[in-house]
């Protein structure tokens, strides 16, 4: 049964990437993409507008990424590139699993016990109008060395944003639930596992995505301003040298890899939320 | 859809609020004794300032200062720098300038991104060949945007205006078109099939259904120029003039670089005065959306 269903799904997935090039959508798309790239390349270098002196052109930035030896150090053939990809990630994965092991225990806390959010919410709620990019020179002063000002912003932002949606998902869960597992027996820790904590997953999720987008938002900027190596600290160092094609590199594979993360999140939160994927019919 | 997300989030957040205050004004409780709740957030602050102090003081408390919150400026010489800063015209300079340049690219990208977002979501035509190049470009953090944006604007201020332009800008567009896809089409039939001209129906039946949208993205999109600000500020590093002030993230960047008497009680400053700001502004954004969709207002 299960098979055959999975046969159905596969089947129809391979019909609508058909449909993609079929229907007009495909083309209206490829529309949308030729006028972003077709301005970007004939401001620069075609009519060279003066505003646009200074940009590197889409040919320009192109030859330079997929060239076996590009002349500012940086393409798809090079180490250095790959290494930048690495340190940013391992930064965020770092960082991310801690905000997560932090916040979502700190969100259901919060969520579940009265008490414990009359003590905490209030300080929570006075730190939190402060942007954690202002934290950034208080970072460097408090930690020393180079890697853990990073890491403590990029964990801080993500932090705020897990255990805020956990809570709101602790919050959202509808007290009947609560009351009928009571009432059928269930000791506070059988509804904390069986009701609340499958009951604040969908939030949860909402948060961790939104956590993660807050950690590359961050990371970029502890990169610009307090590490060594990385994509936010590869787009300084060549706004600095005048590579410019470079910063251009940099910022593209910042957002392809910003996306692939948030896309590993959904994915997992689908996993996870079966019941769910089916309801939204995704 | 993403977008809807973080609506339905921050409208949860408006309604959880507005709950917990109807639950502390309680007059009968406040005249008999003090709501539990009350007591316990004061508890919380004041061991919160407790831990500071003792951090901030543990060099002179115990043998060596504490990790981390050792270098923490105490409590009452934040107070005390501040004291001195709020009587300083070049202090309420760099809170101004930072506030017009939040208003001013948040501006921008209210005035752009909603006909933006209302076109992408009524015309299909022109979502799919616009949706899909923002969505390529919108994962890019807009403080990535800060190095080229200072090459392509010809002054400081024109390219912080531009990030937070950036940063405000996708999170406006999301959200209306978030919200127009989420009225019912229902009323799009029973306006028609009544009659309505396709400009009354975007009048009377888009309008005030995506209201509620603009406002939380422009909630959400407030709190991210501020964000994009500091960091515009930090980044470009340090400003020209620092005595006529120059924006609240050079102050703080300043602070940090020259790195004399204070300096930490400065940054610290600094950080509260951009809450504040965040906050109010943000709360700003909150009552406009009131009065602008009062239907929506809980009596």
């Amino acid at each position: 049964m299960a098979a055959s269903d999975d046969a159905g799904r596969i089947d129809s997935s391979l019909w609508n990437v058909l449909q993609l090039f079929q229907g007009r959508r495909f083309y209206l798309m490829l529309i949308g993409f030729a006028l972003m790239l077709g301005f970007w390349h004939l401001s620069v270098e075609v009519w060279r507008l003066s505003r646009f002196k200074e940009m590197p052109g889409l040919t320009e930035v192109v030859r330079e990424w997929t060239s076996r030896e590009p002349s500012f150090g940086i393409s798809i053939f090079t180490g250095d590139y790959y290494r930048d990809i690495l340190v940013s990630c391992r930064r965020v994965a770092i960082s991310f699993l801690v905000a997560t092991a932090l916040g979502i225990p700190f969100g259901l806390l919060l969520g579940w016990s009265r008490k414990f959010r009359g003590y905490v919410f209030s300080v929570f709620e006075l730190l939190r109008p402060i942007p954690v990019i202002a934290w950034v020179p208080l970072a460097i002063l408090m930690f020393n060395g180079q890697e853990t000002p990073v890491i403590f912003l990029v964990t801080m932002s993500s932090f705020f944003a897990t255990a805020l949606n956990t809570k709101l998902g602790v919050e959202s869960i509808d007290q009947s639930c609560i009351r009928a597992a009571r009432c059928l027996g269930a000791k506070p820790r059988q509804v904390f596992v069986h009701v609340i904590l499958p009951g604040a997953l969908p939030y949860m999720f909402t948060g961790l995505q939104i956590g993660m987008g807050c950690a590359w938002f961050s990371l970029v900027v502890g990169e610009m301003v307090a590490g060594q190596f990385g994509l936010g600290y590869r787009i300084n160092t060549a706004y600095v040298t005048v590579a410019y094609p470079t910063m251009v590199i940099s910022m593209l594979t910042l957002g392809l890899v910003g996306y692939g993360s948030s896309a590993l999140i959904r994915l997992l939160g689908n996993a996870l939320m079966r019941w769910r994927a089916r309801e939204l019919a995704l | 859809m993403a977008s809807k997300g973080i609506g339905s989030l921050i409208a949860h957040r408006d309604m959880n609020t507005s709950a917990s205050a109807s639950l502390v004004g309680n007059p009968l409780s406040m005249r008999m004794h003090l709501n539990p709740d009350v007591v316990r957030s004061i508890v919380g602050v004041v061991a919160f300032l407790a831990i500071w102090e003792i951090g901030a003081h543990s060099a002179q408390l115990f043998a060596s200062p504490l990790p981390w919150i050792g270098r923490l400026p105490a409590p009452e010489a934040v107070m005390a720098v501040w004291g001195q800063l709020l009587v300083q015209k070049s202090y309420w300079m760099d809170l101004y300038l930072s506030f017009l340049r939040v208003s001013s690219g948040f501006l921008v990208a209210l005035l752009i991104g909603v006909p933006y977002g209302l076109l992408l979501a009524l015309n299909r035509v022109a979502y799919e060949v616009g949706f899909p190049t923002f969505e390529v470009i919108r994962p890019i953090p807009p403080i990535a945007w800060i190095p080229a944006s200072i090459l392509f604007w010809p002054t400081q201020g024109l390219s912080i205006g531009f990030v937070i332009f950036l940063g405000a800008f996708f999170t406006i567009v999301l959200n209306v078109i978030g919200g127009t896809k989420s009225i019912d089409r229902r009323y799009f039939k029973a306006a028609t099939s009544m009659g309505a001209s396709k400009l009354n129906i975007f009048r009377r039946v888009v309008l005030p259904s995506v209201l509620p949208s603009i406002v939380v993205g422009a909630v959400v999109g407030m709190g991210i120029s501020w964000e994009v600000v500091i960091a515009g500020e930090l980044i470009t590093g340090g400003g020209s003039a620092s005595g006529s002030g120059s924006g609240i993230g050079f102050f703080i960047w300043n602070s940090y670089v020259a790195a004399g008497q204070a300096a930490e009680a400065k940054i610290v400053v600094g950080m509260i005065s951009i809450g504040i700001m965040g906050y109010v502004s943000s709360e700003l954004i909150r009552f406009i959306g009131r009065r602008v969709t009062p239907w929506l207002v809980v009596r």
